[in-house]
């Protein structure tokens, strides 16, 4: 669908807000808390397509989100914040939901690091969402998230390491609490650590995967059933290189977290950078998530 | 077996969990755990006479009947802080009411483990006037209301924890084969 920018408020140096509404004033596709949308961006000689977390309540009219300035951009955030200008119009894929609140938790401990946050701003438009929310962010975009965040004892914010216990927290939690965790990889990986030290249970530990593109060294993939080679470059990824050859393989979150883009791996060893397969799938690389996932042999053959 | 009949595993303690609560309708708790270094605490159902509590020992607190357990345990359970791990040791009826008990209080079933043990009697819901019907110990019983003579049949509700009775003698009114005393 074609959304256009309505509005572009600069909350810090490195953060946008866009909003997103109908070219035609036609209603949007309900957005419930925790989706994202995929933007398909313009850049020199390619199309980027970027998965953001939707901020705005499901019934808003028009979507927002919230786009930070990645240092080494793969190209999506840098057009986003030097090029786009209110009016441009954009196509944008109809959201997806792989964060979605759980039905039966009756309460919430939210903790997010840096753009983190995005997801749980849809959460927190919930009615009657009962939480406690700590975002740990850098000193000076402290003013910006608590111009975000509601004022009150259920927010806190931390701007130094030290005065975050996670620990501690994490332990003091009632028994009816689900965790939802999203920020930076490593931030989610202590998190994770710490309350599975804790005894929560994996069931009740959530958390938000995206941005785990990363590049790496030049590889081959030949796609048997399809007869086409792709060289993927350093920094693009095997889905980007298999779709600018003019495939078109199946994709939603572009992030490694929902599974759809597995492809059957008939040679070659796959790098597994994916929050999907388990372990074992990934020690039996026969498959591989191309979204996010790269080769450990200068070439792979899929079944594709 | 039925393919409504739970399947349970030997009683053990999850090394993931942070603090253990053993809730059992049995007198005493599973053998062992008073050796356990873990941080464990158990509930049992036992008395001293009539109406008369059993008095408590070091991490065994004892109950008079299971209903006065289960009323604690579902206060307890609001109380209580993530990395707990609840185990319900007994009969049928008692580990899921203990499990619906733990589900309520916003528990996940990861966090829950149901043990099967005592005496092999079951807990029969009568179809036909929702009558629950304690302790019955063999396949054929009379309702204790509508007084239907009533065939338990292999089908357990998890949500009531009780096995489905229905009247066995529906076809030919008065025939009532013989009652068999459960094995399982």
């Amino acid at each position: 669908m074609k959304l256009k920018i309505e509005v572009i408020d600069t909350l810090t140096p490195g953060i946008r807000k866009f909003t997103l509404a109908p070219v035609d004033g036609s209603p949007l596709p309900r957005a419930g808390a925790g989706s994202h949308v995929v933007l398909e961006i313009p850049g020199p000689g390619r199309v980027w397509k970027n998965a953001y977390s939707i901020t705005s309540a499901a019934e808003a009219p028009a979507y927002e989100i919230m786009v930070r300035r990645v240092e080494k951009s793969r190209g999506g955030s840098a057009w986003l914040h030097d090029h786009a200008k209110a009016g441009d119009v954009l196509e944008v894929q109809p959201p997806q939901n792989l964060f979605a609140p759980q039905r039966l938790a009756k309460r919430y401990l939210l903790l997010s690091a840096g753009i983190g946050i995005t997801p749980f701003l849809s959460y927190l438009k919930l009615p009657g969402l009962v939480y406690e929310l700590h975002h740990c962010c850098k000193p000076e975009d402290e003013a910006a998230f608590l111009a975000l965040l509601p004022s009150g004892p259920q927010v806190t914010l931390h701007t130094s390491r030290n005065t975050l216990n996670l620990e501690e927290l994490l332990k003091r939690q009632k028994l009816d609490t689900h965790l939802s965790v999203c920020g930076p990889e490593s931030f989610m990986d202590v998190v994770l650590a710490t309350a599975s030290h804790a005894g929560w249970p994996a069931a009740k530990v959530h958390k938000e995967s995206f941005g785990g593109a990363t590049g790496g060294e030049p590889f081959v993939a030949r796609l048997r059933r399809s007869g086409v080679t792709v060289t993927v470059g350093r920094e693009e990824s095997l889905l980007d290189a298999m779709e600018a050859a003019g495939l078109a393989p199946p994709c939603l979150c572009r992030g490694g977290a929902c599974g759809e883009c597995k492809l059957h791996v008939l040679d070659g060893v796959p790098a597994h950078h994916d929050h999907y397969l388990s372990e074992a799938e990934r020690a039996a690389n026969n498959e591989i998530m191309i979204c996010v996932s790269r080769a450990k042999t200068p070439e792979l053959v899929l079944d594709f | 077996m039925s393919k409504s009949r739970p399947v349970y595993a030997p009683f053990g303690l999850d090394p993931a969990g942070r603090a253990h609560l053993v809730v059992t309708s049995l007198d005493a708790p599973p053998e062992g755990i008073e050796d356990s270094l873990a941080n464990i605490e158990a509930w049992t159902v036992k008395h001293n006479g009539p109406g008369v509590p059993a008095p408590a020992v070091a991490g065994v607190r004892p109950f008079r009947s299971t209903t006065e357990l289960l009323a604690q345990l579902s206060h307890r359970l609001t109380r209580e802080t993530a990395g707990l791990r609840l185990y319900a040791v007994g009969s049928e009826a008692f580990i899921w009411d203990a499990y619906n008990a733990a589900i309520a209080a916003g528990l996940h079933p990861s966090e829950i483990s149901l043990h099967r043990a005592g005496p092999l009697v079951r807990r029969v819901y009568c179809s036909h006037c929702r009558t629950i019907i304690e302790d019955v110990p063999a396949n054929i019983v009379a309702c204790s209301s509508c007084e239907a003579a009533l065939f338990v049949r292999d089908h357990f509700s998890r949500r009531l924890a009780a096995f489905m009775g229905v009247k066995v003698d529906a076809e030919v009114p008065g025939e009532i084969p013989e009652a068999e005393v459960f094995t399982s």
